[in-house]
């Protein structure tokens, strides 16, 4: 066993030998040059038109009332081209920007928003005027009227006890944290393939035939479908006149334009955003255009997580792309050059949260517009093609952080197609993540999704999957830490960071407990006990959330809104699945705690529970044989089944509550594990744990293992995952799992090949997701200590890719902590 | 005895091996060498018995913890200018040490283990060998050093439907290499040198019967797949004339490949924990001549 040493990934090798190639990309690298690190601003348009317009509107329907927000703003906002881009359309001006949703955080505006351009974590800068338009015109408004202020005054004094931690509701708990507060839905994706199909006159022409069918004598009719639809008329209009100030705007622009082949450019944009999303596309750049109005429209509409994503490109892109070719009217080169024009567009439009605890929940500026390829067609059949090539190349050659790339998988995914995939996570940056349709199609069919609608979903958000037609929930989730619970059960129902505050169970002092059962038994109550007000909170998130949000503009893109004249945000529609999820923090971290209390204490009785106690009060100081005793025991992500049984047992008796629960309200309620970057803010809430983590630092993530604790090589970790799942139950949803591989481990083309088998591998196992690392653990420390010269590093968080040098110390730390899986 | 039941002292078992066979593999490694290469980056696989170790960087020190100077009956243990420094002529591997060490600074390389115990940890991989044709590769030290043992466990994985190969010195008798071939899909053979008063110098014997070995390969398994492995060991191999050499003598067959490996001392920490010297102090391998010597094999390798 000899082996060679170094070997760097070929993004290493970029950002250390800063050797870019940009040939063939001079427009892509001329529009990204100009923004690509700045500082983003907040833009104030969309927040001022919209607040100016429910001002006016107070009383009506809210989908009417946002309808008519929606065309305000269209009419209003400032519409931009943006040098040398072929696409029209962006939400704010110029540069790297945010735009603000005071119906969500207007209330608070006054105290937060002259600090954003100071705060550490994705700042944003905004100018004396806007700020004065933000605070004298917009906040004022809002005041008394946001959906936080709202579930902060009624919620129930127990539940409030582990959600926030100040009276105003801003500053989370971080024990049973609720996200709906910040955002004004789940991740979504919109049906871009009917507006491409159809264009929005047909979609208006249909909303008018279903007006003109209502029978005005009927209450219901009259008082709530008839504002729908008038709400479905007034959006579809919104759009058109959006679009048409672009086509406008266009010709104005080409008028003085001296290069008479940008003029030329500028004149065929007037044309195509004259003709859609009005019309359906009739060619690629058409309907490349019409989809980009569609993203960024929805932009206006609401904050749907960090999220709208951008579905199956590859599949309804497909026949535009095809019959171009055939007809000589488009080369491979132009549709990749028109997507990456795409891409430098979207990487503009940064999710911004004004509130602190959201913001801690996504660092570096998160986004997850994941654009899916591959899987399966609606009837089963492979879906890859060749625009799901070009997807992966473009991300080889351009290996920019947007968009968020998505592969789904399945058992007869081409071996080309996972070569190529292969090829795209070996480049380092982390693209694309994995989805498995083996796990999430059958999933989705049970729980009641026609099958070939089931075949047909898109990943949506970090690791969601959604089916535009069918999905209907769309609140966002609530996160429990788990590991407090774990706290909470070492000192009677406390935790160290709330001093003597009761905020779990009164379990009793551990040193009571004579077996693992009692002790076992003992942390299953304060499980329980979080679980039981996470419900509670989710239950009242959904009652009131249709009180403040509407989206008619999402509406009107979904059928069975339509069919049911009903917002999307609407508590219940008929014919919908209400897939909703709850999120477990700190897996490995309670799994492994467990462990190692059941082995060292109950069963080898080689410590006392007073010396584990003693230890963690004392953060393992001076207790350090102790600690590595207990980092030594059993631990997840090993493939040993002493330690994923415990695992198991939680993920069961979590589903069971689950199931209960989901019969009790009507949605489906699921078990996630995908933190996003929310383990290190969990983490600091959670003093020392039993599997020797110190104080304050992150949890474990997702599924994955504790930090370093994972010592048997990714296939372990493969099956801990596997082993510790409930295959028999269905209340699960998403695992997010990270695996950091060393580039030796993965060099040439027999590390591809390794590569394509534990990507078929993980398909066999019916794992729900999957995402690499590959980068050198020298690479992550060097980029610590030198940002400057790392400035192009990507790497993989959760679900989504972010520049090293943008994440906090914390979360830079985390990412280095993770096992590096070298060949053996 | 049935091949389950079969036992043998094992040190290691090693997951997710990319490098030594075909797929995604499981290493099985066997204790007990007749060679002594001073290049061996395993040095705790020569000796055929268990063997106590101690590694210092893992130690919380004797005045945070000091649990195992306590547990020695045989004050084989003792503290010197702060350290702890262990006396292997006291010691009688009774294993107290390591029992309650908390950091696994004390170990014991090597164990019995039971070829059933073996093929179960060894099947728990078997989705992944599936798909990447991987299996179970025996090395060692080497594996044929103990005989019943090893093919025990090439029986019982056969048994199992999992691919088998085995990592080499060859220097054993030539029947029980014929008998270990008869269980093997692939064999990953070490050629050292081919001038064999060099070879014994440096590993102690001659490499007349590891090349009679090969011979008796070539001729009676015709078909089985073959990686010829050559460590290039600066001062003892490094030109190209007697690598190419060994390369040209190979028979121009699909099933047979030639690989040559760049030498590192990655095992050199493991030689103070056992308390013996590293016999090569000092050396580097040539990056540069590793790699002019892959082009040139490149080329004897349409
Ligand atoms: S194995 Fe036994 S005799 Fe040897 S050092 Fe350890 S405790 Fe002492
Ligand atoms: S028991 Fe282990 S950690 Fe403790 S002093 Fe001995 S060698 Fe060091």
């Amino acid at each position: 066993m000899l082996l060679a040493t170094c070997c760097l990934s070929p993004q290493e090798e970029r950002v250390e030998k800063k050797n870019v190639n940009r040939q063939g990309r001079k427009r892509i690298y001329e529009i990204l040059d100009r923004v690509q690190f700045q500082t983003p601003s907040i833009d104030v348009e969309r927040a001022r038109y919209f607040t100016q317009s429910m001002a006016q509107t107070e009383g009506e329907l809210l989908t009417l009332r946002w309808a008519k927000a929606l065309k305000h703003v269209a009419e209003k906002i400032t519409v931009y081209i943006t040098p040398g881009q072929l696409l029209a359309g962006r939400a704010g001006k110029p540069g790297r920007y945010g735009i603000l949703y005071p119906e969500i955080d207007g209330d608070f505006y006054e105290e937060v928003i002259s600090q954003l351009p100071k705060r550490e974590k994705c700042p944003f800068t905004v100018s004396q005027g806007d700020m004065n338009i933000i605070l004298e015109e917009i906040a004022p408004y809002w005041k008394g009227k946001t959906f936080h202020e709202h579930l902060n005054a009624v919620m129930p004094k127990e539940i409030r006890g582990v959600t926030y931690d100040d009276e105003l509701g801003l500053r989370s708990k971080f024990v049973v944290s609720e996200t709906a507060s910040y955002r004004s839905a789940l991740q979504w994706v919109p049906d871009y393939e009917k507006v491409l199909k159809r264009g929005f006159i047909d979609l208006q022409n249909d909303a008018k035939k279903r007006l003109a069918a209502l029978d005005l004598t009927n209450s219901l009719d009259l008082w709530e479908k008839k504002p729908f639809l008038d709400a479905m008329i007034i959006v579809c209009d919104a759009v058109m006149i959006w679009a048409k100030r672009h086509a406008d705007l266009a010709r104005e622009t080409a008028t003085a334009e001296k290069d008479p082949h940008r003029k030329q450019e500028l004149l065929r944009m007037a044309q195509i955003c004259d003709h859609v999303p009005a019309h359906p596309a009739r060619n690629f750049r058409e309907a490349v255009q019409s989809q980009w109005f569609v993203q960024m429209f929805s932009r206006l509409e609401q904050k749907a997580a960090a999220v709208i994503s951008n579905g199956r490109m590859d599949q309804y892109l497909y026949p535009y792309y095809a019959k171009d070719l055939a007809e000589g009217i488009l080369t491979r080169r132009d549709a990749m050059e028109l997507l990456e024009c795409m891409w430098v567009d979207m990487s503009q439009f940064i999710d911004l949260y004004i509130n602190p605890t959201g913001n801690e929940f996504s660092e570096a500026y998160a986004h997850w517009e994941a654009v899916t390829i591959g899987g399966q067609t609606p009837q089963g059949e492979d879906a890859t093609n060749e625009l799901s090539y070009l997807f992966l190349e473009s991300k080889r050659e351009f290996p920019l952080n947007y968009p968020d790339l998505a592969a789904r998988i399945h058992s007869r995914t081409p071996k080309r197609f996972l070569h190529e995939i292969a090829l795209t996570i070996k480049d380092g940056s982390g693209f694309p993540k994995l989805i498995n349709d083996e796990e999430i199609v059958p999933l989705y069919a049970i729980k009641g999704a026609p099958m070939h609608e089931a075949l047909d979903y898109a990943v949506s958000g970090c690791t969601e999957a959604r089916m535009p037609n069918r999905d209907t929930y769309t609140s966002g989730c609530v996160y429990i830490n788990f590991a407090a619970a774990l706290e909470m059960l070492m000192y009677n129902g406390r935790m160290r960071r709330y001093g003597d505050e009761l905020v779990g169970l009164e379990t009793g002092d551990p040193e009571q407990f004579n077996d693992w059962g009692e002790f076992y038994g003992a942390y299953k109550a304060q499980h329980m006990n979080l679980l039981e007000k996470a419900f509670q909170q989710q239950h009242i998130v959904d009652c009131l959330r249709p009180l403040h949000f509407a989206t008619p503009f999402s509406s009107v893109l979904h059928n069975l809104c339509m069919d049911a004249c009903k917002d999307l945000q609407s508590k219940k529609i008929e014919g919908g699945i209400d897939y909703s999820y709850f999120e477990f923090l700190g897996y490995a971290t309670v799994v492994d705690s467990l462990a190692a209390i059941k082995k060292l204490v109950f069963e080898d009785k080689r410590l006392t529970m007073r010396q584990v106690v003693e230890a963690m009060k004392a953060d393992f100081a001076g207790f350090e044989p102790i600690r590595e005793m207990l980092r030594n025991a059993p631990c997840y992500g090993n493939d040993d089944s002493y330690v994923d049984a415990i695992g198991k047992d939680i993920d069961a008796i979590s589903q069971v509550a689950a199931q209960k629960n989901s019969k009790e309200r009507g949605v489906h309620v699921d078990l996630r594990y995908v933190p996003v970057t929310s383990h290190v803010p969990f983490g600091k809430v959670v003093s020392a744990t039993p599997n020797g983590r110190k104080a304050w630092t992150a949890l474990a993530d997702g599924t994955s293992a504790s930090h370093g604790a994972d010592k048997n090589g990714p296939t372990a970790v493969l099956l801990s995952n596997y082993h510790s799942k409930n295959y028999g139950m269905v209340n699960r949803a998403s695992r997010l799992l990270n695996i950091k591989l060393s580039p030796k481990c993965v060099a040439g083309d027999e590390g591809t090949k390794k590569l394509v088998n534990l990507i078929r591998t993980f398909c066999d196992l019916k794992l729900w997701h999957l995402q690499f690392n590959i980068v050198n653990r020298r690479t992550l420390e060097a980029a610590q200590r030198d940002p400057s010269n790392y400035r192009n590093l990507l790497v993989r968080i959760a679900g989504y890719s972010a520049y090293f040098c943008d994440l906090s110390p914390d979360l830079q730390h985390d990412i280095i902590e993770r096992t590096e899986h070298s060949d053996f | 005895m049935s091949d389950e039941k079969q036992t043998g002292i094992v040190f290691n078992i090693q997951k997710f091996s990319m490098h030594d066979g075909q797929g995604i593999r499981t290493m099985v490694f066997l204790k007990g060498c007749p060679l002594r290469c001073p290049w061996c980056s395993n040095p705790e696989s020569q000796r055929h018995e268990p063997e106590r170790a101690f590694n210092p960087t893992r130690c919380l020190t004797a005045q945070v913890c000091g649990r195992c100077l306590e547990a020695c009956p045989n004050a084989a243990l003792r503290v010197i200018e702060g350290g702890i420094v262990f006396d292997r002529s006291r010691c009688t591997r009774c294993g107290l040490c390591v029992s309650v060490c908390p950091t696994g600074a004390q170990s014991v390389y090597g164990q019995v283990m039971s070829v059933g115990d073996i093929l179960n940890q060894v099947e728990r991989d078997d989705v992944f060998y599936n798909r990447s044709d991987g299996g179970m590769t025996l090395s060692g030290g080497e594996p044929l050093a103990q005989p019943d043992f090893a093919l025990a466990l090439l029986r019982e994985a056969r048994r199992r439907r999992i691919h088998t190969t085995i990592e080499t010195c060859g220097h054993c008798p030539t029947a029980l290499l014929d008998r270990a071939c008869r269980h093997l899909d692939a064999l990953i053979f070490d050629i050292k040198s081919l001038d064999s008063e060099k070879h014994k110098r440096l590993v102690g014997v001659g490499n007349e019967l590891i090349l009679r070995n090969i011979e008796h390969v070539w001729t009676h398994f015709p078909l089985l797949p073959v990686l010829i492995r050559t460590p290039v060991v600066p001062g003892f191999n490094d030109t190209n004339g007697e690598i190419l050499n060994i390369r040209k003598m190979l028979p121009q067959r699909t099933n047979v490949c030639f690989e040559p490996l760049t030498y590192h001392r990655m095992g050199q920490p493991k030689y103070a924990y056992l308390g013996r010297d590293y016999p090569l102090e000092g050396i580097e391998a040539d990056e540069g001549f590793m790699k002019r010597l892959r082009e040139r094999l490149k080329i004897l390798d349409p």
